[in-house]
């Protein structure tokens, strides 16, 4: 077992413990969980917010997210905007559409979506 | 030119101004020099080897009177197998005129564990050497002072720092500091010796007359077994100690080397087995007592001058001096043989390479620093006693003889020179008969402390097995293959930021000078107003590169930064990713404020295979 591994095992606790935390958020809504998404079928999603990049690409401007609902996560592109109104980490939003496959990650391309209100289920 | 600061002013003042490489040179030495350097640690060894003999029978075998009509016996054995170690080594320093120590005259002809047992067996003796020696000049000081005595540990422990100082600074092999104090040590044994033995004779000086612990010790009545004289015996082996230096040093000698070092040789071994003999029949009739606890004082040594010259006399004095200079440049030479042993094995990829680096002075400091520290547990351990290192001595020196001779016998039989069957029986019998000697060694002080070495030194061979398993399986790993080319890979930047700040824009302009095929940069923050911040910032400064936010649910920097590291690498097959940590630099005084988090960082990506992780420095003054 190499150092590696201890921090692997150290760092899983903390995951655990998150992902638990939103299982219990989303739990009411009864969505298709992230884990059994697939790609080319019309779904309904929830997530929040983990992580946000913003492609400042010359002309086309992208935002990207990634949401988590405890068992997964998903990819959301927003093209062509700097900023969407309300998205922003940690809120939490709903996402209806159909994902497309790229490369090993679920991706929705301007979907269309809703915010849940904040602290929430 | 700018002056030294810090610790590194600190190191010039104790060890003084580096050596350059091309002003290494070894001096010839003459044979009058060559004596005292290289025979300080065999000669020193009559300070305590008719000392042990008597422990053994006084105190630990308890028989009383009988003890001194054994000495003498033992002593002749001791000179005997002297005399054919000596024989023995003769031959050694004409077939390897470029200095041949046990372990590389095993390796050569035995092969590898054989030399490995050697080098093993030898790196333990020199500890010893330096452990045993040093408390035996502490136990001279002590029989000249007595009221030092509950200091016993401290002074040992002073003196090999003061060693490991003196090494460091490099005095290796200095004639002017080795040829007179073993001298006037030869001087003032013999002169005892003689000066004793008329006494004794001629004017019948009486033996010396004991009180309290001592007079009880001779009251004793056991009988002499055998097993109490072969433990004498082997107590009394350890004046061979150090025999195998001038073996060792052929080179350093002025031409023709062998011939001059084998002469040395032959003067050492003529000058230890008679003042050893001396020592032993002066004892039988002068009667000292030492015990195996330390609770008399003085040594037998001190005993015996303090009879001999009718009190504490500048004579008494000048002995006790003499005897303890000699004990430590005994202990000195240990300093000069290990680090280089350690160097030679560490060539030969068996200790780690640390060993093979000379100093700012052109000594293996490393090595010096280990033996300093290795010797000072010991002592401390062994309370600073002679007498309770001596069973861990011999095992060593005798394995280190033994292999030493059945290399040369395989040495003679490959090359059958001129007279080559007489060799090989003379290699043979001292083969053997240290090999016996040792076997003696292990078993009879096998409870008093002889298993110590007979555990360490297999330990040390899987120790010196492992470390040469893994550097060549680093070689091997490392090694191209014909027509090997680097592959290309995949690279992808990831610039850590925290708020945009200079550093930051230092760091992301050089992210992209490296052209990576990937490019991001990435923040992770605590709270989503954060981001809008850094965002506005960001395009204020016009970064044209992508900006991914992580938010830290938990509080944690490392933890997401790490696991987004794994997602980009998850993404490419063969990728290198490159993380950039723009950090501060400021004075030393305040550097710890800074840099806490990139610190825990680097740690944690260090073992990451395929990551790249450069700071880009910003130096604030």
């Amino acid at each position: 077992m190499g150092i590696k591994d201890v921090f692997k095992s150290a760092s899983k606790p903390v995951r655990e413990i998150d992902s638990e935390r939103l299982v219990d958020r989303f739990a009411e809504l009864r969505l298709q969980p992230l884990s059994e998404l697939e790609a080319r079928d019309r779904t309904k999603v929830c997530g929040e917010v983990k992580r946000m990049t913003i492609k400042p690409r010359s002309g086309i401007p992208s935002t990207e997210i990634v949401i988590n609902d405890g068992t997964g996560d998903a990819t959301v592109i927003f093209s062509g905007r700097r900023h969407v109104a309300g998205i922003e980490h940690g809120h939490c939003i709903v996402i209806e559409g159909v994902a497309f496959a790229d490369a090993n990650r679920l991706v929705f391309l301007n979907p269309a979506y809703s915010l849940l209100p904040m602290g929430e289920g | 030119m700018p002056t030294q600061t810090g610790s590194k002013g600190l190191k010039r003042l104790f060890i003084g101004n580096p050596i350059a490489t091309s002003e290494d040179h070894h001096q010839r030495i003459s044979k009058k020099v060559a004596l005292p350097v290289f025979a300080s640690d065999a000669i020193s060894s009559t300070a305590y080897a008719t000392e042990e003999i008597l422990i053994v029978f006084l105190s630990l075998g308890a028989v009383g009177m009988a003890a001194y009509s054994m000495l003498v016996p033992i002593s002749l054995i001791v000179v005997a197998l002297l005399i054919i170690v000596v024989m023995s080594y003769r031959q050694t320093i004409f077939a390897y005129p470029s200095g041949g120590g046990s372990y590389v005259v095993s390796k050569e002809n035995l092969g590898e564990y054989p030399g490995l047992v050697a080098g093993g067996s030898l790196l333990i003796d020199y500890v010893l050497t330096v452990c045993v020696s040093v408390a035996g000049g502490t136990a001279a000081i002590i029989s000249a002072f007595n009221g030092l005595a509950p200091h016993r540990v401290q002074i040992c422990v002073g003196f090999v720092l003061l060693m490991m100082l003196a090494n460091l600074r490099g005095l290796k092999e200095s004639a002017m500091l080795f040829a007179p104090p073993t001298y006037i040590y030869i001087v003032s044994l013999i002169t005892l010796i003689v000066v004793g033995l008329y006494r004794v004779f001629v004017q019948h000086l009486p033996p010396i007359e004991h009180t309290g612990e001592a007079e009880h010790l001779l009251k004793m009545q056991g009988s002499v077994t055998i097993f109490y004289f072969l433990k004498a015996f082997s107590s009394g082996a350890v004046a061979l100690t150090g025999v195998e230096a001038v073996s060792n040093g052929v080179p350093a000698f002025k031409k023709p080397e062998s011939k001059n070092a084998s002469t040395t040789l032959i003067w050492m071994a003529v000058i230890l087995g008679s003042c050893f003999f001396g020592l032993s029949v002066l004892a039988q009739h002068l009667e000292p007592v030492k015990d195996h606890e330390g609770i008399i004082p003085n040594t037998v040594l001190a005993q015996l001058a303090e009879q001999v010259y009718g009190g504490r006399n500048i004579f008494f004095f000048i002995t006790q001096f003499a005897t303890f200079a000699i004990l430590i440049l005994a202990a000195n030479t240990a300093y000069a043989d290990f680090p280089r042993l350690m160097s030679i094995i560490a060539k030969d990829n068996y200790l780690p390479r640390q060993f093979m680096n000379r100093g700012d002075r052109l000594v293996f400091s490393n090595g010096v620093i280990f033996l300093s520290v290795a010797s000072i547990a010991l002592l401390i351990a062994f309370g600073g006693l002679i007498n309770a290192l001596i069973p861990l001595y011999a095992v060593g020196v005798f394995t280190g003889f033994t292999l030493s001779q059945a290399g040369m016998c395989v040495h003679h039989y490959k090359h059958r020179e001129k007279s080559w069957k007489l060799h090989i029986a003379i290699n043979g019998i001292g083969s053997v008969t240290t090999m016996f000697v040792a076997g003696i060694v292990v078993t009879v002080k096998f409870v008093d402390g002889a298993w110590i070495p007979a555990v360490l030194i297999p330990t040390l061979m899987i120790g010196f097995k492992g470390v040469h398993r893994h550097y060549t399986r680093v070689r091997s790993f490392l090694t191209p293959t014909e027509g090997y080319q680097a592959p290309f890979k995949t690279h992808t930047v990831v610039v850590l930021v925290g708020s945009v700040n200079q550093g930051v824009l230092q760091a992301v302009r050089y992210a992209q000078s490296l052209r990576p095929d990937k490019l991001i940069a990435l923040s992770v923050i605590e709270q989503s107003d954060d981001r809008a911040r850094l965002q506005e910032q960001w395009d204020k400064f016009g970064l044209s590169i992508e900006l991914d936010t992580i938010v830290s649910e938990y509080r944690d920097l490392t933890e997401p930064i790490l696991n987004r590291i794994n997602e980009i690498d998850n993404m490419y097959n063969d990728d290198l990713i490159t993380v950039i940590i723009p950090e501060f630099v400021t004075s030393i005084r305040s550097q710890w404020l800074h840099n806490q988090s990139a610190l825990a960082i680097k740690a944690r990506l260090l073992f990451r295979p395929n990551t790249v992780v450069t700071s880009v420095p910003i130096v604030i003054p």
